[in-house]
């Protein structure tokens, strides 16, 4: 089963915000409890702070942590398609191949208003989603494995043959590549979709590595599951290159014996490849689910003891993480 | 005690010489290990630089592919992640990156830097500039290069809108090229404000500076170019209400140093000898901005280049030394791609002391941004022969004052 954390660094105004420090010792217990990944999120719809913006944040982590998958959300509006791409690649090398880049598709109005959109969002919006995606997945491809030479004596650093220019046109945007980030160590960054509407789930099942689905009954999970292993399917692709895992939070006065039994129940059906929990980025928050959730998540066997692989895509299962 | 000059230590990938990879003591995969840069990261804190300086492009730098391969500027880290996977590895220096103007909203870009900021404790800065090269525009769309003037009309709007989102205004800003409704969602910066740097020598990139920039960074070969520019850059912010002092003017310096004078040259030679004919023309071909610098006779002189769209300034640099020098375009090309047309000095550590004295006590720089030729090699020989040399002399700190960037800079805290 996999496991991964979303936490929502965003805090309320006038709430107390973590500091690096606090994040830092949440992450290494969740890497400790040989959880898959954390997926790092840094904006909420209302008025909110924390004192970081996620990729940066990750950048950071990556250096102080050493087999845990790290994530952050970026969003589509912010970021050009190649900026994007490169900060991504960049931070695959710093962590080693642990890291992901987790886009949403739903599109907030607060983005609009600040990224030079007053004008906010139109129907053609899944469509320039998808052709970024598109565009950012293409770019990591951008350098084959073995392109660095580094032959001081030949003078030939790098091979020209296995460098590959992008040269992308298309409806919303023209990039000719290629990136100037070396390939990644897990063969490209992971890439996490969520917020996804039905209109979304063949962009999902075409691009994604995992997909976050909101919970709902243990049926339309079953269903929902079913659909995207088709979806991808059709689309040319294995259906266990695509993990689905379905959105849980633990409330505070939760048991967790009974928290488990609801993951065991979903599990046994066969209605996702495992959960992202979401935390609240709240001390209380994190140090309730370190004290109670993760050692009864050990206890059940519902996590691994310890890491195989060294890079996310091994930790998922997924193919180019190095150990297949 | 006497006023003492700031050094930054400009890092990239295997060093400034445009063949340091070649060379056998250059780490040739710096640009996919994050260890040598935290390596470097600690040398230079050690030694108590003011900061870490790390340039940006967003595409290759050199479009033919086959002299590309022959270098090692085609992959490296993005430097604002690279700078955010420092900043938790240090406590003191200062953490600057290049990020353009063209290709980023001042929104997303503010709010970045501010976090790095965050992370770091106060140490980081933003050297800001605008995208000249055409292989950049060809990753952002099909519009092609803006011309001069517009490109620098945007990153003037682009600096008053992130400077009002720093100091914690809503700016609700609706200008020619960027709409922003809402202040930062993260809590003001632990120096008051990321510092802000720059670059551009032309005319309005000056003007710019002027009436923006807390750090200037330039190229400057002679004493003459540098105190020219220094004394022009202090006397136009006074029509913007700031005082010669609010402004650290800080020219690239690419030394070369040994224990003697002898190895510093033998070592500077062998650099030059690792340069083959073909990448030195392509790298002089860029810097003019003309595509065809190789049709010309490499043992002739430069011709007569028509005014271009890129980089002015550098521009004429290049033509001005080839003519005072009388050099041919091969002599040229491999003296412009060792410091990419930066101030070199070879020699030992008092020769290279009593240069940087003479610019800095005669009122031609505040301080060094220096260019190691290749590394950790000659960033180690400049923390361990130059620094040392400068300290007995006064010229540098021994500690940091304190702990941020603005500190070490001795800059004001904006209110």
């Amino acid at each position: 089963m996999h496991l991964a954390i979303s936490l929502n660094i965003a805090a309320a105004k006038g709430q107390a915000v973590l500091d690096f420090g606090e994040i830092k010792t949440f992450v290494r217990a969740a890497e400790a409890a040989g959880i898959d990944m954390v997926v790092i999120s840094d904006s909420a719809e209302g008025l909110s702070s924390s004192p970081f913006e996620a990729t940066t944040l990750l950048a950071s982590l990556a250096t102080v942590t050493d087999k845990i998958g790290l994530v952050a959300s970026a969003s589509t509006v912010a970021h050009q398609p190649y900026n994007l791409a490169r900060r991504f690649a960049s931070l695959d090398i710093i962590s080693h191949g642990r890291a992901g880049w987790h886009a949403t598709m739903a599109q907030g109005p607060r983005e609009a208003a600040n990224f030079s959109r007053p004008e906010g969002f139109s129907d053609t919006d899944f469509r320039r989603s998808e052709e970024y995606i598109g565009i950012v997945q293409g770019l990591w491809q951008g350098w084959d494995a073995d392109a660095l030479l580094f032959d001081k004596t030949g003078g030939r650093f790098h091979d020209p043959e296995k460098m590959h220019l992008l040269d992308h046109k298309g409806e919303f945007f023209s990039v000719r590549g290629p990136l100037n980030v070396a390939r990644s160590p897990q063969d490209a960054p992971v890439l996490v979709l969520s917020g996804l509407t039905e209109a979304d789930f063949d962009i999902a099942a075409r691009t994604a590595d995992v997909i976050l689905l909101e919970s709902g009954t243990a049926e339309s999970a079953k269903t929902r599951f079913d659909d995207l292993r088709r979806r991808a399917t059709a689309a040319g692709r294995d259906p266990d290159a695509v993990k689905v895992l379905t959105n849980i939070s633990f409330a505070p006065d939760d048991e967790p014996a009974a928290s488990m039994d609801r993951l065991e129940t979903q599990l046994r059906a066969k209605s996702c490849d495992g959960f992202n929990i979401q935390l609240p980025a709240q001390h209380s928050a994190l140090d309730d689910f370190a004290d109670r959730v993760l050692p009864a998540l050990r206890q059940r066997g519902l996590v691994r003891e310890g890491y195989r692989g060294a890079t996310l895509r091994s930790h998922l299962g997924l193919a180019g993480g190095g150990d297949q | 005690m006497t006023a003492q000059m700031k050094l930054g230590a400009f890092l990239w990938a295997t060093g400034h010489h445009i063949a340091a990879w070649r060379h056998p003591k250059a780490h040739v995969m710096a640009g996919i290990d994050i260890d040598h840069y935290i390596q470097l990261a600690r040398t230079a804190e050690a030694a108590k630089f003011d900061m870490i300086f790390c340039e940006d492009a967003a595409g290759l730098r050199e479009a033919n592919v086959g002299i590309a391969s022959q270098t090692s500027r085609s992959i490296g880290f993005e430097p604002i992640s690279l700078l955010s996977a420092l900043a938790v590895r240090t406590s003191h220096i200062g953490l600057v990156s290049t990020a353009s103007t063209s290709y980023n909203e001042p929104y997303g870009l503010s709010r970045t830097f501010l976090s790095l900021d965050h992370l770091s404790g106060g140490r980081a800065g933003w050297n800001l500039v605008t995208s000249a090269s055409p292989i950049e525009a060809a990753n952002f769309g099909s519009t092609g290069l803006k011309p001069h003037a517009d490109r620098y009309e945007r990153a003037r709007e682009f600096a008053e809108v992130v400077t009002g989102l720093w100091h914690g205004k809503a700016p609700g800003h609706h200008g020619q090229s960027f709409s922003v409704r809402d202040p930062l969602d993260l809590p003001r910066s632990p120096q008051g404000a990321p510092v802000m740097v720059q670059a551009g020598a032309s005319d309005v990139g000056r003007d710019l500076a002027a009436r923006t920039a807390d750090v200037v960074f330039t190229a400057a070969q002679t004493f003459e170019e540098a105190k020219a520019f220094y004394d022009d850059l202090k006397e136009r912010m006074a029509a913007y209400g700031r005082e010669p002092d609010d402004i650290k003017i800080m020219p690239g310096v690419s030394p070369v140093v040994a224990e003697t004078e002898a190895e510093a040259r033998e070592k500077h030679e062998e650099l030059q000898e690792l340069i083959p004919d073909d990448v030195g023309v392509a790298l002089l071909s860029s810097y003019l901005s003309i595509s065809d610098l190789w049709r010309y006779p490499i043992d002739g002189p430069l011709p007569e280049l028509p005014e271009s769209e890129g980089m002015k300034s550098r521009q004429a640099l290049v033509v001005e030394q080839s003519r005072r020098d009388g050099l041919s375009i091969r002599q040229l090309a491999r003296h412009f791609a060792g410091a990419r047309g930066h101030w070199r000095i070879v020699g030992t550590a008092a020769q290279v002391a009593d240069e940087l004295q003479a610019r800095f006590e005669g009122g031609a720089a505040d301080g060094f941004n220096v260019m190691p030729s290749y590394f950790p090699g000659e960033l180690d020989a400049f923390a361990t022969l130059v620094v040392p040399e400068l300290q007995r002399r006064g010229l540098f700190r021994r500690e940091y004052e304190g702990r941020t960037l603005r500190d070490h800079l001795g800059l004001r805290r904006p209110a």
